[in-house]
Order: C-alpha cells, then structure tokens, then sequence
C-alpha cells in the first residue's frame, strides 16, 4: 500500500501562520517609514474588517450554547485582550518609527510569554519547568544583546 | 536605553498579559466568539485613536497598503494559529513552532529592506527565538491529565 506523504493539516496551519506573522513584522516596517502609530493602528483595523466579518458570519451561524454569565465574562476578558493587544501594537508600530529594525524589534517583542509565564508564576501560582527556567533566562539574555 | 527600545518592550509587556486574558476568555467563550469580540475591541480603540490621529490622505499607496495587509495578515494569522491547534496539533508544538515567525521576519528584513545586524544583535535574535520557543513548551507532566 501507497503511505500517504501528506503535511498534516496542523502543520499547514502552523506554517501558514509563521508565514502571516512573519510578513507583518515587514509590512509594518514599510508603513512606519510614512504614516505615524495612530494611522498605522486605524488601517491595521481596517484591514482587519473582512476577517471580522468571515468570524462573525461564522459565530452566528454555530451560533454555539453558552452559559450567560460565562459568555459576559469571555466577551469581557475577550475584549480586554483587543484594548491591550492594540496598545501593544501601537508601541509595536512606534517602535519602527523611532527607528528600531525590523530584523530586532520582531524577535524582541516575540519574547511576550516570558510576561505571560511570569504572571502565571506570580498570580496563578503554576509552577515552571526545567525547560521554561531557561526559556525566562535566554528571554533576559536576548533582550540585553539586541539592545545593544 | 533606545527609545524604540522602550517601545518594543512595553509591546512585549502587553502582548504578555494578553496570554493570560485570552485564556481567561477561551475559558468561557468559544475561540471564534473571543476573537471577534477581540476585534470589537480594536475598533472601539481604533475610534479612540481617531481623536489623537492626524490621518492626511495624501499618504503614498504603498504605505497604505502594507498598513492594511498588516491588520489582515496578523488576523489571518491569529486565526490560522487557532486552524492548527483545532486540526489535532499538539498545543506545546503548535506554539512552539509558530513562534519562529520572527525568524522569517529577520530574513525578510535582511533580504529585501536590506537591514544590517551586528553580531550581537544577530545572537540576539538567535536567543530571542530560542527563549520563545521554550517558554511555549510545557512540560510533559503538565499535559498529562
């Protein structure tokens, strides 16, 4: 029998992604050299409106059960993480405008889950692996070579 | 310190919280509900935004559109991400792989604006990619219910 030599389908979308993210960090730097933070942010929007549509039409159309009280409280936490993932990308663009690379400031704001992991460790009190430790010290290390 | 520098770092900062508020989310709500409501969010901030804005129309076409292919690609990514983690990829190796998007971008950059890094800051990106990689594993223990 013939084995199948297919890409499984999670691995397709996982490429895809690193591909989607990957040209972001560029595009952003083209716009940064011509339109200020505050621009950049309101066409990202805009940009962003066609897929807002698609999962809204999809949203309605599962139209999934959810319990009342849990559903306000994802759509608070939900658009909490939209108020803070948009400031966040305003100091992403205003980064590139005062200058910083592409090439550094990509990898420098990557590093975000070494936040995630250490508000983890302090307010939900998990515990950290071997494994994430030396994540968190080359998280340190990388921030201090790229800035120089 | 660089003030592109204090920039990247205060991203960092909030895209770090945003970990735990999307878990929180997807705790109560669908990951489609969460993201839409978190795109509702951005349109509310993009309003916000407009009082400080000083949009002028006479932006080159360029500019304008590597700002909009930036909100597409970065949506479409965040929802090609939740594709690959409902398609049976393991959570640990789903992340942990698409945190080399950063790699493609150094490349990118390199190649085609034809930016330079010294050695440090090369090693730097190196260690920033590696660091990311490994802060997204979970440890074994942990997966296992």
């Amino acid at each position: 029998m013939k084995q199948s030599r297919k890409l499984p389908a999670w691995l397709l979308w996982s490429i895809v992604t690193i591909v989607l993210w990957g040209a972001w960090g560029l595009v952003s730097k083209v716009a940064s050299e011509g339109v200020d933070a505050y621009v950049n942010q309101l066409l990202y929007t805009v940009g962003l409106a066609p897929l807002m549509v698609f999962v809204g039409w999809t949203v309605h159309k599962r139209n999934s059960e959810e319990n009342r009280e849990r559903r306000a409280a994802g759509v608070f936490w939900a658009f909490l993480t939209g108020i803070l993932g948009g400031i966040g990308n305003l100091a992403f663009f205003q980064a590139m405008v005062k200058g910083g690379k592409a090439s550094v400031v990509a990898p420098v704001t990557a590093l975000f889950p070494m936040v995630t992991v250490l508000l983890a460790l302090i307010f939900l009190r998990e515990r950290l692996g071997r494994v994430q430790w030396v994540g968190l010290t080359l998280a340190f290390l990388a921030i201090y070579l790229l800035s120089a | 310190m660089h003030v592109w520098l204090g920039f990247a770092i205060l991203a960092l900062v909030l895209w770090g919280i945003t970990g735990v508020t999307q878990k929180l989310s997807t705790n109560c709500i669908t990951s489609e509900r969460s993201f839409l409501w978190f795109c509702w969010a951005m349109v509310a901030l993009s309003a916000a935004v407009l009082v400080v804005a000083h949009p002028h129309w006479t932006l080159a076409r360029i500019v304008v559109l590597c700002s909009l292919a930036g909100g597409a690609l970065n949506g479409l990514g965040a929802w090609t991400s939740f594709r690959a983690l409902e398609s049976g990829g393991k959570a640990s190796i789903v992340i942990s792989l698409i945190s080399l998007y950063p790699l493609l971008t150094v490349v990118l950059a390199v190649v085609l604006l034809g930016e330079r890094l010294t050695w440090m800051q090369s090693s730097g990106a190196i260690t920033a990619i590696t660091a990311a990689i490994l802060l997204s594993m979970e440890e074994p223990s942990k997966t296992q219910a």
